[in-house]
């Protein structure tokens, strides 16, 4: 029994990581069509960045914080600079976001060169305690209060705020919103900012929960999370947040009794979604475009 | 002179060079160099017949290239290089193929582009996780990869420098014909306005299929190609990156124009090989994908056209035929 609370345990700090990413995804394609294939960069960043910080002054909140703001002073660059010119055009978009993570991947090998860097836990965050059979690490209730807080502060924005309903009706109809005398491309490039801070959040919190981090990371944390939001539906937040939650404890077990096939797996998973619902498990079924 | 003399000239005297070639420079790391060339030309034009034909972005077109590389090295491998298992090894690599892009094709060409785009970097990671994987050790040797052997008529290096250059003269043709073929041009209106022919009446995801599979196959010779080259498979050529640089020459190239791989894979191979040696003494050349980054913005934002479709255009212009 106890091997089964963990693995599940395991799965839910698992699916809390790829929430944080998946949620920054899922808002920027909803509201601007776009699908930012640099998301995994502004993790990458967002990890090293903190746990440089964390290294040199031992201070966490600090570091969360750096790693978030890396990571939202990127997106704002990249949407305001790069992005911008392709809206409407899909394939460019694809392309250029793709550009930049490449560009992301390889220039975090220049200061830091390409091998691991560790990142170290907290003291005030290390603690675990065996309850049962299941050791309960502190980090990782940490990880998953963090990524509910998110979940949960995000819908509240969404549905109960004048902003979020900006938001809400920008997904269906921005010319509108913008003649009703918004600003749309400012809320394009906030959004934007939100879902990037989010990714550098995430990767912020990931290095200490791997114990260090590579340049490959943002590339492996990408595939998951497009998986998920696939499986989820892209543009729904409920549906990140309950595919991350599978694909997280689907990852957790498939891991235990088969190493490294984990990847099969969630693909799979992702077929089969695809067979049965196109739009995802919570997408809403759009005519072609 | 028109475009189109410019054109054919052109691309003689690339094949005429390319012949003489082993004869003005000899054996080895020239030619070694241009095989490689060879086969990801082919690649990138199989990549062409996707993107610049059908407007549909994948990040995993490495899942056929590196499927027709690992299928024909395990038969090489297991029929100790013989003819009989080479010619097996493409047959079944083929098949496999032409299977694998229809499964591919029945689950995300009918979604949006975004998707495709998702899915096929997923599905391709997979297999790059799969030729890895323990599990499969005595068929793929896993992480090690395997030294293939070849038959002994294959085994001078000049044979293979003019069988991989006869192959890709071969499929340029195929490709040329198929481009221009009733279907080539459906598939062009596709690229250009989707509804309109749905609207007249075609199965646009029909057409994409049959253009997809036949990207596949192109893709998956080139894989056998450059496996026959190499004479080494590993699960390099599954990764991402091989993706992505096959993507890149396809840009830079020219979307849409077919010959533009064939620059395209030139100038990337090239650059790759320049910056390789350069970073023995500069290992800030290492880094050179942070360039190849750069290449993307730059041709999707200036040059959406690339090399070739750039200079057609301004040889349309030049002698007077403004589109």
């Amino acid at each position: 029994m106890g091997i089964y609370l963990t693995l599940a345990l395991n799965g839910i700090v698992n699916g809390s990581l790829y929430f944080l990413m998946a949620a920054g995804l899922t808002l920027i394609f909803g509201l601007m069509r776009v699908v930012n294939f640099a998301h995994g960069g502004l993790y990458l960043w967002g990890a090293y960045l903190a746990a440089f910080t964390f290294a040199t002054t031992g201070n966490f909140t600090l570091a969360l914080a750096g790693g978030a703001v890396v990571a939202i002073v990127l997106g704002v660059v990249m949407e305001r600079g790069l992005i911008a010119f392709v809206y409407h055009n899909e394939n460019g978009q694809l392309l250029v976001t793709m550009g930049i993570m490449l560009i992301l991947t390889e220039l975090i090998k220049v200061p830091f060169g390409p091998s691991e860097l560790s990142a170290n836990t907290p003291n005030d965050l290390s603690n675990s305690w065996l309850v049962g059979q299941v050791v309960i690490v502190q980090y990782q209730l940490f990880m998953i209060a963090a990524s509910v807080i998110v979940f949960l502060l995000l819908l509240w924005v969404l549905h109960k705020t004048r902003l979020g309903m900006i938001v809400r009706a920008g997904v269906y109809n921005p010319e509108l919103v913008e003649a009703c005398g918004i600003a749309i491309r400012r809320v394009f490039t906030m959004v934007f900012a939100v879902g990037a801070g989010l990714a550098g959040l995430a990767g912020a919190i990931a290095g200490p929960y791997l114990g260090a981090v590579t340049p490959t990371m943002g590339f492996d944390m990408q595939l998951n999370v497009f998986i998920i939001v696939v499986v989820g539906g892209l543009g729904s937040l409920t549906g990140s947040f309950v595919a991350s939650m599978l694909i997280g404890i689907l990852t957790a077990v498939v891991s235990f009794y088969f190493s490294s096939l984990a990847v099969l797996v969630n693909v799979l998973v992702m077929v089969v979604v695809l067979l049965i619902r196109p739009q995802g498990l919570f997408g809403e079924r759009e005519s072609p475009a | 002179m028109t475009p189109r003399t410019w054109k054919i000239g052109s691309l003689f005297l690339l094949l005429l060079l390319a012949v003489l070639v082993p004869v003005l420079f000899g054996i080895g790391g020239p030619t070694n160099l241009l095989e490689q060339v060879f086969a990801f030309a082919l690649f990138a034009m199989s990549y062409d017949l996707l993107i610049g034909y059908t407007g549909v972005v994948s990040f995993g077109h490495a899942v056929f290239f590196g499927t027709g590389a690992y299928v024909a090295g395990i038969f090489l491998v297991h029929s100790g290089g013989s003819t009989a298992g080479l010619l097996m090894g493409i047959v079944v690599a083929l098949g496999v193929s032409v299977l694998l892009s229809l499964l591919i094709a029945s689950i995300s060409l009918r979604i949006r582009t975004v998707y495709f785009a998702m899915i096929t970097l997923a599905v391709g990671q997979t297999f790059y996780v799969l030729a890895g994987s323990q599990m499969l050790q005595p068929l793929t040797n896993a992480d090690d990869g395997m030294t293939v052997p070849l038959p002994v008529w294959l085994m001078h290096d000049r044979t293979v420098y003019y069988v991989t250059l006869l192959v890709l003269v071969c499929c340029v043709w195929l490709l040329r014909l198929f481009v221009r073929s009733p279907v080539g041009q459906v598939l062009q209106g596709i690229r250009e306005n989707e509804g309109r022919v749905l609207a007249l009446g075609h199965s646009v995801y029909r057409f994409k299929a049959v253009a997809f599979v036949i990207s596949g196959l192109m893709a998956t010779i080139a894989g056998i190609l450059y496996v026959i080259a190499q004479t080494f498979v590993s699960t390099g050529v599954y990764d991402v990156s091989i993706s992505l640089d096959v993507l890149l020459m396809t840009i830079i190239g020219g979307v849409g124009t077919l010959y533009g791989g064939l620059l395209g894979a030139l100038l990337i191979i090239g650059a790759q090989t320049e910056f390789t040696n350069l970073a023995g003494t500069f290992p800030i050349f290492g880094r050179y994908t942070i360039l190849f980054g750069v290449l993307y913005i730059v041709i999707v934002r200036f040059m959406p056209r690339g090399i070739v479709g750039t200079v057609a255009q301004a040889l349309k212009r030049w002698s007077g035929q403004e589109e």
